[in-house]
């Protein structure tokens, strides 16, 4: 009697599962296979499902349109601020989750809030601010902006792990005179990796996506991929084929990461506050 | 127009600088840009044929100049925020590109060299130059403000009426209609039908709201945005007349047009879906390419119909112009490459790789006009065409805005015809008082 | 615990990342409040002079930055309750033992949408929701429903975002719920589900008070994404048709990049900042654990 309801039952799981599946992953298959289509083939009514794939957008896109540089320039943005981040915020965070001082509640509420404030009430005075020191179109002017997403970042899930690390280690060091900065790189550092790791793949991850400062900080030599994708809706033609090249070379490294820190994802989006 | 007697007063200057000089010395391109050889060039391009066409000129102008020019392709809707922002910050941008309703604002800016110093300069002007020779009202309306010029016309448009003929004719019409009324009362109920539509009207709300689509119905109904004293003419009788009668002709168009801008609008035409369209002489190219165009056999071109005022055909189109930014060397090649990409000489093949050239002359051949169908039309549109068809001045950008909220709001019905003009009417107003318009800071010009 | 420890080494620790922050994060507020008093306009900086509190008269007695404000707020309450629904029964599913290696493929499914670049959701949209080329419309036409026009319809637009917005965060409200799940003792769990056949009575009684935290993490993010979201609906609708899906991050965008009134934008972030700021300090008071 219990078996034929369990297996009834897992086959209406198993399709439910198939449904989840498919609505998370169907958009990327469209994307990829309208990356492979020729403009004609992409401008059929109704869409085609099967035809002959070609690279030529590819190649287009990559050797014509630049997105080959910008996807360089995206990764030279996104690697120098997670490095950046994780240089500055990995202090930060042991002094958070160690130290006693005054104004810690404050201070922990602001590095906080820099998670709500949205990028466009950054984005003008900062291009007025680049427009006098001559950062505009450089890497730093990103690299430095992106750091208003990233330590925040680094700081909050790099606390959450020096917490979790036992007081015994550090404290033995310490009656042998280990100073606190000996503390931190020689024996918390090395055992907090794990949260390190997963800050900096988060970190890389929103600086790799992020549109509004790379738009209008970044107009050309240092114009990252995302900025560059949006680049191709001009009024007078949509080249769909193209503009879906561009978008998987932009999105499979994303997810590539992703897929790597899964497990620890949702922890680095609630930002610590689911485990 | 006192615009045009400047314009041509500094026409006739150039010519005998060139007489002049011409006489004393031969001037080659490749003489003049000895001094520049290694210069780069930054420059704005969009992904449209005109431009399209000058990149395949480059090499050549590269070859005999050793100058480089490093264009970036960025969409039109981009195009007046990057430039801005780049001459406001000091940027490397060496030329300007100067869609005339930019004209204006750029100009009292300061962002712009007028060209008058560089036609003064005998090693680098041209004697081939001939300014007479671009279409007054194109060279005026482009390139030229406050009776200066500054651009030279670049990437040329007039409103045309692109008609797919077979569908006429199907529908018992043996030519295109000449009058807005006609497309009313006749063709619009007769081609709007199965699933197909007499008519597409592009009225995204950017720039193309305004170009395209407000303005294209005010000017031929006697309407206009502005009337002598810089107060809004929006809800006079005949502005009122012309928007009304975009709004009732919506009913021969696709559903959600607002919503399309001209790659919806051509490729509805060109899938055959809709029977006529008035888009950018600039469009012909891909309308008559099998590779894009279902309808390339059926396609003809007329100049656009007109209202009870006149044709007043849409009037677009970009000139390039020397940015102030540059450095002198950037500044006297910049010259060297807009003077030459824009000359009598290369008008032709200009044209013959999709590019719609300014020049009178290279239009004067009556056999060009059986190869490119859209000639005659484009002619005759240029003759008729007002150079305020959207105001120049500096608070465009600005008045835009509000035309496009507020235009697609009328369409949409979210707001009436009357109530919608009267509120951009106020808010444009708004504008202009903050500019000084009605203080007698600055002077009535648009 | 925590120790004590010299305030130069504190500094040592902490002074890097807080100048840091200072330096792009504050410095380039008080610049935008300093310029939010000023008519301060691209195209026009020989006009540049102070003006005190006139753009924010003109914000806040300006209905279309109330719009947009409404329309942010009608995104949030449409489409978060309908990603948590959703996301909610995602949870239970994968939560269920058994099947283990294909759930663990459908969380690793889930992972995706989360990841994927902003700019690139919006232009899929574009490409997948068109009328005539788009295979949505393709599939609606399979089951009857004739072609949609999701783009050009102002109401169409508002759903399409609404849609794409619950595709890209639903997995994410569902892998956090499913983390608040496992913090469910299994005892207790089991115990309950002997002593009841209804699943919904298990969900109420047992799992939900342990889903009260994962839910508030999600309606903090949810509001603070909401309030931000540009990339999507700038690359899918660039707010239109009309102003349909002009949110306010849009808006902003647009009175900065387009008619250059920095002194304006200025103003209307400012505005929308102070919003935030009360917004998270409720939220933050609500939930997060404070540091020891």
């Amino acid at each position: 009697m219990a078996a034929p309801t369990n297996r009834r039952h897992a086959w209406g799981e198993g399709v439910l599962l198939l449904l989840i599946g498919l609505f998370c992953v169907f958009p990327f298959y469209w994307m990829v296979t309208t990356s492979l289509k020729t403009q004609v083939v992409a401008l059929e009514s109704p869409p085609v499902w099967w035809f002959t794939p070609t690279l030529a957008n590819y190649r287009e896109v990559l050797f014509v349109d630049k997105v080959g540089p910008a996807l360089i320039n995206s990764l030279i943005v996104a690697v120098s601020t997670t490095a950046l981040a994780v240089g500055l915020g990995t202090p930060a965070a042991y002094a958070l989750a160690r130290f006693e001082f005054r104004g810690k509640r404050d201070l922990w509420f602001w590095f906080i809030t820099n998670r709500f404030v949205s990028p466009v009430v950054l984005a003008f005075p900062v291009f007025l601010i680049a427009r006098e020191t001559g950062l505009r179109d450089t890497h730093i002017a990103l690299i430095l902006m992106y750091l208003t997403f990233t330590l925040p970042i680094v700081i909050w899930i790099c606390t959450d792990q020096f917490r979790s690390i036992p007081h015994e280690l550090d404290e033995a060091a310490m009656l042998e005179g280990a100073s606190q900065w000996r503390i931190f790189r020689s024996i918390c550092l090395p055992l907090a990796m794990p949260g390190v790791a997963v800050s900096s793949i988060l970190s890389f991850i929103f600086s790799w996506n992020e549109l509004l400062f790379a738009y209008i900080l970044a107009p050309k030599a240092a114009k990252t991929a995302p900025a560059m994708a949006v680049t191709f809706m001009e009024g007078y033609d949509v080249p769909y084929g193209k503009i879906m090249a561009t978008s998987t070379l932009i999105v499979v490294p994303v997810l590539i990461f992703a897929l790597l820190a899964s497990k620890h994802l949702v922890r680095g989006l609630t930002m610590g506050a689911v485990k | 127009m006192k615009l045009k007697s400047h314009v041509s007063a500094l026409a006739l200057a150039s010519a005998s600088i060139a007489a002049l000089t011409g006489a004393a010395q031969a001037w080659t391109l490749e003489e003049a840009a000895k001094p520049y050889a290694g210069t780069e060039l930054e420059v704005l391009f969009l992904d449209r044929p005109g431009y399209n066409a000058a990149i395949k000129m480059l090499p050549e102008f590269e070859a005999a100049t050793g100058i480089k020019v490093n264009y970036t392709t960025v969409p039109y809707e981009n195009a007046l925020g990057e430039q801005v922002r780049d001459f406001v910050a000091g940027g490397d941008l060496d030329i300007a590109l100067i869609d005339l309703v930019w004209i204006g604002n750029f100009a009292e800016n300061g962002w712009l060299v007028p060209s008058e110093t560089f036609i003064k300069n005998p090693a680098l002007a041209d004697p081939a130059l001939d300014m007479a020779d671009f279409f007054p009202l194109v060279l005026d309306a482009f390139g030229s403000w406050n009776g200066v010029n500054y651009g030279l016309p670049f990437d040329n448009y007039s409103g045309l009426l692109f008609y797919n003929r077979c569908m006429l004719e199907a529908a018992g019409f043996d030519k295109p209609p000449a009058t807005w009324q006609e497309v009313m009362d006749t063709y619009g109920p007769a081609l709007t039908k199965d699933g197909k539509y007499a008519y597409a009207l592009q009225s995204k709300r950017n720039e193309t709201q305004s170009a395209d689509s407000f303005a294209r119905f005010l000017w031929p109904f006697g309407g206009s945005f502005l009337n002598a004293e810089f107060r809004s003419n929006l809800n006079s009788p005949e502005s009122q007349a012309g928007l009304k009668f975009r709004q009732d002709l919506m009913k021969f168009m696709p559903e959600g047009i607002v919503a399309y801008d001209h790659a919806e609008t051509v490729n509805a035409f060109a899938q055959g879906d809709v029977a006529m369209i008035t888009e950018w002489s600039a469009f012909y190219s891909t309308v008559v390419s099998p590779e894009t165009s279902k309808v390339a056999d059926c396609v003809e071109i007329a100049p656009e119909p007109t209202g009870p005022a006149g044709r007043k055909p849409a009037l677009g189109g970009f000139s390039l112009a020397v940015a102030s930014q540059a450095d002198d060397a950037e500044k006297a090649a910049g010259w060297l490459f807009i003077q030459w990409v824009t000359s009598k000489a290369k008008a032709g093949q200009y044209l013959e790789m999709g590019g719609v050239p300014a020049r009178q002359s290279a239009y004067a051949d009556p056999a060009l006009a059986a190869t490119y169908k859209f000639i005659p039309a484009l002619v005759e549109s240029w003759k008729e065409g007002v150079p305020e068809f959207r105001p120049r001045f500096a608070e465009w950008p600005a008045i835009t805005e509000i035309v496009q909220e507020w235009g697609t709001k009328m369409m949409l019905g979210e707001v009436s015809i009357e109530d919608g003009a009267k509120t951009i009417g106020e808010k444009m107003e708004a504008v202009l008082a903050e500019a000084g318009y009605y203080d007698g800071k600055k002077p009535l010009a648009q | 615990m925590s120790f004590r420890v010299p305030r130069r080494t504190i500094a040592a620790f902490l002074g890097p990342a807080v100048a840091a922050l200072a330096i792009v994060g504050i410095a380039p507020l008080v610049y935008a409040v300093w310029k939010s008093l000023h008519y301060f306009n691209l195209t026009k900086l020989a006009q540049q002079r102070f003006v005190g509190l006139e753009n924010y008269g003109a914000v806040l007695t300006d209905p279309v930055f109330w719009q947009a404000m409404g329309r942010t707020a009608l995104l949030f309450l449409i489409a978060v309750p309908i990603q948590i629904a959703l996301g909610l029964l995602i949870a239970l599913v994968l939560h269920r033992p058994g099947l283990t290696f294909w759930k663990t493929l459908t969380r690793l499914s889930l992972v995706l949408p989360m990841a994927t670049t902003y700019a690139v959701v919006g232009l899929l949209a574009q490409v997948m929701l068109n009328q005539k080329y788009g295979v949505i419309n393709q599939m609606l036409g399979w089951i009857g429903v004739d072609a949609i026009n999701f783009i050009g319809d102002p109401t169409n637009a508002f759903i399409a975002v609404v849609m794409w917005d619950i595709w890209q965060w639903t997995p994410f409200v569902a892998l956090v719920l499913l983390a608040g799940l496992s913090t469910v003792p299994p005892e207790i769990e089991e115990a309950a589900t002997l002593e009841t056949r209804s699943n919904w009575t298990v969900l109420r009684h047992v799992q939900l008070p342990f889903l009260i935290p994962s839910l508030v993490a999600v309606l903090i993010l949810r509001t603070a994404d909401t309030l931000k979201l540009f990339d999507m609906p700038f690359t899918m609708t660039r707010g239109g048709p009309g102003s349909a899906t002009e949110f306010i991050a849009v808006l902003i965008e647009r009175v900065g990049n387009r008619q250059f009134d920095i002194g304006m934008a200025a103003a209307q972030s400012v505005i929308m900042l102070a919003i935030t700021i009360v917004l998270a300090r409720l939220y933050i008071r609500l939930f997060y654990r404070e540091v020891r």
